[in-house]
C-alpha cells in the first residue's frame, strides 16, 4: 500500500515522465522542425512512371538546391509527395490527401486526366493547383484554383501546325492520333490551326491506346496522300506507328509534339526517324546554360539523361515557383492559405526561372513561351526552329 | 477501298495473329489437360520477355541462347507454381474461384516485380524494331511477317504431332477426359501435367520472341494480351486447342478488317463485344452442338 503523503509526489512524477515523453513524441519533433510544404502528385508507378518518376527527382533536386541557398525565409522546402500512376481515381485520392490529411494550401499535379479531376477539390477547398506538365487546353477554364505553369496544347501543336503550313509550305496534312485527351485535344487543335493556316487535313485517324497494329489507320492516311503527317501519340506507341509507317513504304515526313523529344524515338527507329519533326517547350543547352549544368548533374547522379528533358525542366523550376510565392505571402504578413497563394500568383505574375527561363502567368490560366522545333538530322536531335 | 488494300490489312493481319494464337494456345492447353483458367499466363509471358530481354542486351548473349534460356527459366517457373500452388490448393479440395484467385494474384504479383526490376519503360527485345521489307504483288512483306508465320505454322504443326502421333498426346488426352480413370490405367498424371506445362511454356517462349522482336513491352501488357487468348479460347470451344488456335486468327482478322466499317480507334471494342456476346450465349464455350441446341431453344 502507498503511504499517504507519497501519493502527491508520486503523482507528480507520473507527470513529469508523461511530459518529457511526450517532449520526444513526433508531434513536438515535427512542430520543432518548421518546414514550407507544398505537395506533389506525380505517377512514380504504372505505365508514365517513365517519365514521372524522372519529374519528381527534377523537382527533388529544385527543392534541394533552394534549401542549400538557405531555403524560404530560413526555413526548409518540403515537398510530400504521393503516387498517382497518373489515374484520376489515385489523383482525387492523393488531392484529398494533401487537403484533408496534409492541410496543404497549394499542390501541383500534372497529366491532364489527373489534372482535371482534381480541379473541383481545389476550387471547393480553395486550394491552389498548379498543373506542370499537362498540356490539355481545358485546363485554363477548370476554376479560380486551378493554373499551368506549363504551356497547353494550343501553344506547340498550334506553332507546329501553323510553322508546317506557313514556313514548310505544306498544303495538306494527315493527323494520326492516340484516343485519350491529350491525343483528341491536340490532333483537334493540330486540324484547327492548320486549316485556320490555309492548309487542308486529308485525313484525321485515331488509334486505340492498346493498339499493336496500326495498318487499317496508316494505309487510311496512305491513300489520302498527305504531305505532312502529324502524329499525337505518346513514347508507348509513337515508334510503332512511325516503324510501321515506313514499313508500308510511307515516306512522308512526320512530325510529333513534345512527347516525340526522346533518344528512345531514334534509337527504335534508327534511320526510319530522320526528319522527323518535335517540339519542346524548353530551352536547350544553347539557349540557356543553366540546362547544360542540368544535364551534366543527371549524368552524374544517374548515368544518363532524363526522359523527357524539357518536362524535367518544368519540375525543376515548379518548387521556385513555390518558394516565391510564400515569399510574397512572407512580405505582405499574410496566413499561408490557398486564397493568398493565389493572389501571390497573380501579384508576382512573372517568374525569372533557373532552367525555362521567364514565365508570366496571366490572369486567363494561361503562359506564354516560345516554341522551339527540333529535327532529326543523323541520328540525333538538332534545332530547327525558335517560334516566339 | 482497293483490292490491294484489303490485301494488305489481311496479309498484315495474318502475321499479327501469329502471337496471339500462340498465346491462346497455351491457355487452351492448359485449360484442357490441367483443368484451370490460368491467368498467371500472363506472369509467365512477361518472364519470357524480361529473360530473354536480359540475355540479349545485358549479358550480349546470342538470340538463340536467350531463347532458350527464357524457355527453361519460364517452364521451372511454371512448374514450381503447379507444385506449390496449383496442387497445394487441389490437395486442400479449394473451390474454382480460389484457384481464379491464385492464378490472377499471381500475374499481378509478377507484373509489379517486373515494373520494380525493369522500370515501366516501354522495351523492345532488340533496339531496333525495324524489320526489312519487300514487295510481293504490290504487298509489303516484312521479314518479321515470314518469320512470325512460319514459327507458327511449325509450332502449331509440332504441337499436332505430340497431340495426335505421340503416347504422351494420347495420354493427354485420357488425362483431360477424366484424370481418376487415367490413373487406374496407369497413367502418370502429374508427369503429363509437366509435359502440358512445357509444350504451353514453349507456346508463349515462341509467342512472346515474335512479339518482342515487333512491340515495346510494358509490365502490364501481357495481361492485355490475355483478353484475345481467353476469348479465342471460349469461341473455339473448351478443351479445344486447335479452335482457339482458329478463334485467335478469326479475332485478329476481325478486328483488321474492321477498320473499313468502324473508326479504328474502336477495333479494340470489338474484343470486349465478342467476349459480352460469349459469355451471354456460350458461358461454357461455342461448340457446334451448343449452338444447335441454342438455335432448338429460340424455336421452342
Amino acid at each position: 500500500m502507498i503511504h499517504p503523503q507519497r501519493r502527491p509526489f508520486l503523482a507528480l512524477a507520473s507527470a513529469a515522465l508523461t511530459l518529457s515523453a511526450l517532449s520526444w513524441s513526433p508531434l513536438s519533433m515535427a512542430q520543432a522542425t518548421d518546414t514550407i510544404k507544398f505537395g506533389l502528385s506525380m505517377p512514380l508507378s504504372g505505365t508514365q512512371a517513365l517519365f514521372g518518376a524522372d519529374q519528381v527527382k527534377a523537382a527533388q533536386m529544385g527543392v534541394a538546391d533552394i534549401n542549400a541557398k538557405g531555403g524560404v525565409n530560413g526555413k526548409p522546402l518540403e515537398m510530400i509527395l504521393i503516387d498517382t500512376q497518373a489515374d484520376p481515381q489515385l489523383g482525387i485520392n492523393a488531392a484529398k490527401r494533401f487537403v484533408s490529411v496534409d492541410k496543404l494550401p497549394i499542390f501541383l499535379t500534372s497529366w491532364s486526366a489527373v489534372v482535371k479531376a482534381v480541379a473541383p477539390i481545389a476550387n471547393r477547398e480553395k486550394v491552389l493547383e498548379l498543373s506542370v506538365g499537362a498540356n490539355s487546353p481545358e485546363i485554363a477554364t477548370l476554376g479560380d484554383y486551378v493554373y499551368t505553369t506549363f504551356p497547353l496544347a494550343d501553344v506547340d501543336v498550334a506553332a507546329l501546325a501553323q510553322y508546317s503550313h506557313t514556313t514548310m509550305g505544306k498544303q495538306n496534312a494527315a493527323v494520326m492520333y492516340i484516343n485519350n485527351d491529350s491525343g483528341v485535344e491536340g490532333a483537334n487543335i493540330y486540324k484547327t490551326m492548320f486549316e485556320k493556316a490555309g492548309g487542308k487535313i486529308v485525313a484525321f485517324e485515331a488509334y486505340d491506346a492498346k493498339a499493336t497494329d496500326f495498318t487499317g489507320a496508316l494505309l487510311k492516311v496512305k491513300a489520302a496522300n498527305p504531305e505532312i503527317i502529324h502524329i499525337q501519340g505518346l513514347i508507348t506507341d509513337l515508334p510503332q506507328v512511325i516503324a510501321q509507317m515506313r514499313q508500308l513504304g510511307i515516306t512522308t515526313r512526320v512530325s510529333s509534339y513534345s512527347a516525340g523529344y526522346n533518344p528512345k524515338v531514334i534509337e527504335q527507329l534508327g534511320a526510319a526517324a530522320e526528319g522527323l519533326i518535335v517540339t519542346s517547350l524548353a530551352p536547350s543547352v544553347n539557349d540557356n546554360p543553366n540546362v547544360a549544368g542540368f544535364i551534366n548533374r543527371w549524368k552524374t547522379t544517374e548515368n544518363r539523361i532524363p526522359n523527357g528533358l524539357p518536362y524535367t525542366q518544368y519540375l525543376y523550376d515548379s518548387p521556385y515557383i513555390v518558394a516565391e510565392l510564400y515569399k510574397w505571402i512572407a512580405k505582405n504578413k499574410l496566413p499561408a492559405t490557398g486564397e493568398n497563394l493565389r493572389k501571390a500568383l497573380l501579384a508576382i505574375k512573372t517568374f525569372d526561372l533557373p532552367m525555362t527561363g521567364m514565365l508570366e502567368v496571366s490572369a486567363d490560366h494561361r503562359v506564354k513561351k516560345p516554341v522551339y522545333l527540333l529535327t532529326v538530322d543523323k541520328g540525333a536531335f538538332v534545332p530547327l526552329a525558335t517560334i516566339k | 477501298m482497293t483490292l490491294s488494300i484489303l490485301l494488305q490489312i489481311v496479309w498484315t493481319g495474318l502475321a499479327i495473329s501469329s502471337y496471339a494464337v500462340l498465346f491462346a494456345m497455351a491457355f487452351s492447353l492448359i485449360l484442357k489437360v490441367v483443368k484451370i483458367w490460368n491467368f498467371a499466363q500472363a506472369g509467365f509471358m512477361g518472364l519470357v520477355f524480361y529473360t530473354l530481354y536480359v540475355c540479349l542486351n545485358i549479358l550480349a548473349w546470342p538470340m538463340w541462347a536467350g531463347v532458350l534460356l527464357s524457355f527453361v527459366v519460364t517452364g521451372l517457373a511454371a512448374i514450381a507454381f503447379f507444385r506449390f500452388g496449383i496442387e497445394t490448393l487441389r490437395a486442400r479440395h479449394s473451390s474454382s474461384l480460389t484457384f481464379f484467385i491464385l492464378t490472377l494474384v499471381v500475374s499481378q504479383f509478377m507484373s509489379y516485380f517486373f515494373a520494380m526490376c525493369f522500370g515501366t519503360e516501354p522495351l523492345t527485345i532488340t533496339k531496333n524494331i525495324m524489320s526489312p521489307v519487300m514487295l510481293v504483288g504490290g504487298i509489303v512483306v516484312s521479314h518479321w511477317d515470314l518469320q512470325a508465320l512460319g514459327l507458327t505454322v511449325l509450332t502449331v504443326l509440332f504441337l499436332f504431332w505430340v497431340m495426335h502421333k505421340t503416347h504422351v498426346g494420347q495420354f493427354m488426352s485420357a488425362v483431360a477426359d477424366h484424370p481418376g480413370l487415367a490413373r487406374l490405367y496407369g497413367i502418370d498424371v502429374n508427369r503429363i501435367y509437366l509435359y502440358t506445362i512445357a509444350l504451353a511454356c514453349l507456346l508463349m517462349t515462341v509467342g512472346m520472341y515474335l512479339f518482342g522482336l515487333k512491340v515495346a513491352m510494358l509490365p502490364n501488357t501481357p495481361l492485355q494480351m490475355m483478353l484475345l487468348a481467353v476469348i479465342a479460347t471460349l469461341l473455339g470451344g473448351m478443351g479445344q486447342v486447335f479452335g482457339a488456335a482458329a478463334a485467335a486468327v478469326l479475332l485478329s482478322l476481325l478486328q483488321s478488317l474492321s477498320v473499313f466499317v468502324i473508326p479504328s480507334e474502336w477495333q479494340s471494342l470489338l474484343i470486349y463485344a465478342f467476349l459480352f456476346m460469349t459469355i451471354l450465349f456460350f458461358p461454357e464455350g461455342f461448340s457446334w452442338t451448343a449452338l444447335k441446341s441454342w438455335f432448338a431453344w429460340r424455336r421452342a
